[in-house]
């Protein structure tokens, strides 16, 4: 049997799923976490039931992507049950939704959800009135608190029915979909859908087109305008039959006069962005260094002691340098980064940011949504392109992924970390950051003017803020870092030993001899830090080891001057996302785009390297 | 008795229909007289006749009522009049004042037919024209009201764009609050006891007046 949960964006169903199943699904206090169907099974009296978590809307007409797709499931009664998961304290828009959800016809079972946070605002539902208005079963549950969630699965699979309610539409409306009956034969729900211009058969939408627009005319509303409406409506009194007040709530305080306001709002938000990063690259660095200690005493050394024949020394050591990098600096930032980011998330505040930041992103031609791929950015690129896709449409998504492959990731900041500050000092460090902020925003200008297609502005709800739970913090993390480990990982592995097989037969020498005379000429760099950088798109977190190693010492400042450095530095910063990066973009955004993006990094770090070098050399 | 013109006719209708909606109870013989600047005498021996034809009622208390049949003329010729003054304002550039005058002598006359037809002229909605002025609606988005204010959704302007608004509940007919106005005039509105946060060129999509 299947059991597919539907549900407005952040109502908990993600949680619900994770408790039935067990598995790990991304949980988000922010709109439009989950994209994709995920699918787990539970076991209820020896049968396996598979439990479907489709993907959170706030409608089933729309034409946004979720919405598309969870219409498609349950067109093709891709579910044998529904299992409507509703926030009581939404109750009025989460029955909006709900009522279209009836509208297919499936057998379902309805779940209020976060019972606990109505009680706290004094509030309680009559489920027997609400049961005798649907005509299916209704459970009050708090997924927080794990209560009654065992009920689900049982009420499923003896008491799911077809909702018996119709919702009263405008009598136009009824009007239209009685003639439709008459002339086509259609049922009530096909002849919505059609009206509403949705469906297949060309023949009536032809003619439902016609009717529609005559409607429309006498009400000076669109067909969708009207139906909304008429939803809504009968939500509202739906939601005030049932609603049984307690007490008033006391008036409590409310945090977004301080966290919406410009000042201190937009302070707040530099000061919680900045704050999260020092800590990041404080405590990062500290358990980098700690970790790379630990793998260079007790697998590196051993491993070179035990004296291997040639080839499969160079490909072990490979694979083990790519390990210490990756597990050195996926750990440390990577991770730590990834708890602040799912903090944020999770209380609430990264819509307050996206709000805050819109104008801001308006400019650079996305909206404020961005404001998460872009922070992601920072940790690491791979999940940040992922997110990319919970933009509203294409024109942005292109912009962002153009953007945020350019935000130095953790592995780019160990470079200017490694490099630059080390090297030549921590305003030199900061100036690599200040001309890469400054490009991204140059771009974004830039791809706002050129990028063809239609401007959305942002139309986000704001999650209500509540205090993160820290089991659901780690959860999330773990997930993203996972996103990190097994796409990432494995690509760099194998770029590792490949450039450790290179080394092994000498192609580096020959690439050398070859690249030599031009990034002389025009970055002023030896050949062999040219082929570190050409090689740091395999690994380009190794890009400073790299050139420690072809350079023959770890005292770099010995060999290359500080401009040299300072050059390889942000040549590397803003040259090609890595391999990673670039078969995510391939996967989210297409080859074109993904081409466009890697021919103008490289155009990009090399026009700045050799500006910099013309200037100061 | 003569037979009243019809014009005459509609007139009074149109009158008591203008009257009873404006203050929610039935009007007296003076205030039709009043809003058709015509002497009451004249006025109570029409009114007398309307209630014989049956498109009048007189009520208990002394006042006039339309009866069903009386509301539905009077209402056609509202609708004729509020379509040709429209026509004839906003199309036509003709001054408020003289195209009221205009359509009340218009409006006994012209045809249903036309009339559907003119409306849904003016209606009709140009591409590239998203939120043209219309007739006897606000002109006022939702940034020109600021923290703190309840409005009233009156249009949505590119209908097709913005069905997430519709969703969300902020359509024709719904009362929103303004919870938050940057000074970049982007907005935290409150709709169906939800905050949602809404970009400065959505908000301009969105008109509204001030509710009560």
């Amino acid at each position: 049997m299947k059991c597919a949960l539907i549900g407005n964006p952040g109502v908990g169903k993600s949680l619900i799923f994770n408790q039935l199943t067990g598995l790990g699904v991304e949980v988000s206090n922010y709109p439009g976490t989950t994209v994709e169907l995920q699918r787990g099974n539970t076991c209820y009296q020896r049968e396996i039931i598979e439990v479907i978590d489709l993907p959170g809307v706030y409608s089933l007409d729309g034409a946004s992507d979720e919405e598309v797709l969870v219409r498609r499931f349950l067109e093709q009664q891709g579910a044998d049950v529904i299992v409507a998961v509703l926030n009581v304290t939404r109750l009025e828009r989460n029955l909006y939704l709900l009522l279209q959800a009836a509208e297919y016809g499936l057998p379902m079972v309805v779940v209020l959800n976060m019972i606990d946070e109505a009680a706290k605002q004094g509030f309680t539902v009559d489920t027997a009135a609400l049961r005798d208005l649907l005509g299916v079963e209704v459970l009050l549950t708090s997924a927080l608190q794990g209560k009654n969630i065992d009920r689900i699965i049982p009420a499923a699979l003896s008491a799911a029915r077809p909702a018996t309610l119709e919702v009263p539409y405008d009598h136009h409306i009824e009007a239209a979909v009685r003639s439709l009956d008459k002339m086509q034969g259609t049922d009530r729900f096909a002849s919505l859908q059609a009206l509403e211009g949705i469906g297949d058969d060309a023949e009536l939408l032809e003619t439902a087109k016609t009717i529609a627009e005559e409607i429309e005319s006498r009400h000076r509303m669109t067909i969708s305008q009207i139906i909304a409406a008429n939803r809504h409506n009968f939500a509202r009194q739906i939601a005030d039959s049932i609603t049984v007040r307690q007490k008033e709530p006391a008036p409590s305080f409310d945090l977004d006069t301080v966290l919406t306001r410009v000042i201190p709002g937009i302070p707040l938000l530099l000061g919680v962005l900045l704050a999260m990063l020092l800590t990041v690259f404080i405590v990062g660095g500290w358990l980098e260094g700690f970790i790379v200690t630990l793998f260079e005493v007790y697998a590196v050394e051993p491993f070179t002691a035990l004296d291997l024949p040639g080839i499969v020394e160079a490909v072990g050591i490979a694979i083990l340098l790519a390990l210490q990098a990756g597990l050195g600096i996926a750990f440390p930032y990577v991770f730590l980064f990834y708890i602040f980011i799912s903090v944020l998330e999770d209380s609430g505040y990264m819509t307050r940011a996206a709000f805050l930041a819109d104008k801001a992103m308006h400019r650079l031609g996305m909206h404020g949504g961005a404001i998460i791929p872009v922070t992601l950015a920072f940790g690491c690129n791979v999940p940040a392109v992922m997110s990319v896709r919970t933009l509203r449409s294409r024109r942005e998504r292109m912009i962002a992924a153009f953007l945020v492959t350019m935000v130095p990731c953790s592995a780019r900041t160990v470079i200017i970390a490694g490099i630059v500050a080390s090297f030549i000092g921590l305003a030199a460090a900061f100036s690599i950051y200040a001309i890469v902020f400054v490009l991204i925003v140059l771009t974004g200008l830039l791809l706002s003017r050129i990028t063809p297609g239609e401007r959305f502005g942002m139309i986000m709800e704001m999650a209500p803020l509540r205090r993160p739970d820290p089991e659901l913090v780690l959860k999330k993390s773990w997930m993203r870092l996972s996103e990190f480990l097994f796409i990432a990982m494995p690509l760099l592995l194998v770029g590792s030993v490949f450039l450790g097989l290179f080394e092994f037969f000498g192609v580096m020498d020959v690439f050398e001899a070859f690249i030599e005379p031009v990034t002389e000429g025009l970055l002023g760099l030896p050949g062999y830090a040219a082929t570190a950088l050409i090689f740091g798109i395999l690994r380009k977190e190794m890009a400073f080891e790299t050139l420690a190693v072809l350079a023959g010492t770890a005292d770099l400042g010995a060999v290359l001057t500080a401009l040299q450095l300072y050059i390889f530095a942000i040549v590397t910063v803003l040259f090609v996302p890595c391999l990673s990066t670039i078969t995510v973009l391939h996967r989210e955004v297409g080859s074109r785009v993904t081409l466009a993006v890697t021919v103008y990094t490289v155009a990009l770090g090399l026009a700045v390297g050799a500006v910099i070098n013309f200037a100061f050399a | 008795m003569h037979t009243m013109h019809p014009s005459t006719c509609e007139d009074y209708l149109e009158a008591v229909l203008t009257v009873t909606t404006g203050t929610g109870r039935p009007a007296t013989a003076e205030e039709i007289a009043g809003a058709l600047e015509t002497d009451p005498d004249t006025a109570g021996t029409a009114l007398s006749a309307l209630v014989r034809d049956g498109y009048l009622v007189r009520t208990p208390e002394g006042g006039i009522d339309l009866t069903e049949t009386g509301r539905e003329r009077a209402a056609t010729v509202a609708r004729k009049h509020r379509v040709l003054q429209c026509f004839l304002t906003e199309m036509l550039g003709i001054d408020g004042a003289a195209a009221s005058r205009e359509a009340c002598t218009l409006e006994h006359e012209i045809s249903d037919e036309t009339i559907d037809r003119l409306s849904s002229y003016i209606d009709c909605p140009r591409p590239r024209h998203p939120g043209r002025r219309r007739c006897g609606r606000s002109t006022t988005t939702l940034l020109d009201f600021s923290e703190g204010d309840t409005v009233r959704v009156t249009v949505l302007a590119q209908p097709g764009c913005n069905r997430r608004l519709l969703d969300l509940g902020i359509l024709p007919g719904e009362m929103v609050t303004i919870r938050r106005k940057l000074p970049n005039q982007g907005m935290v509105v409150r709709a169906k006891g939800c905050d949602i946060a809404i970009s400065p060129e959505i908000a301009a999509s969105i008109f509204v007046e001030k509710s009560g």
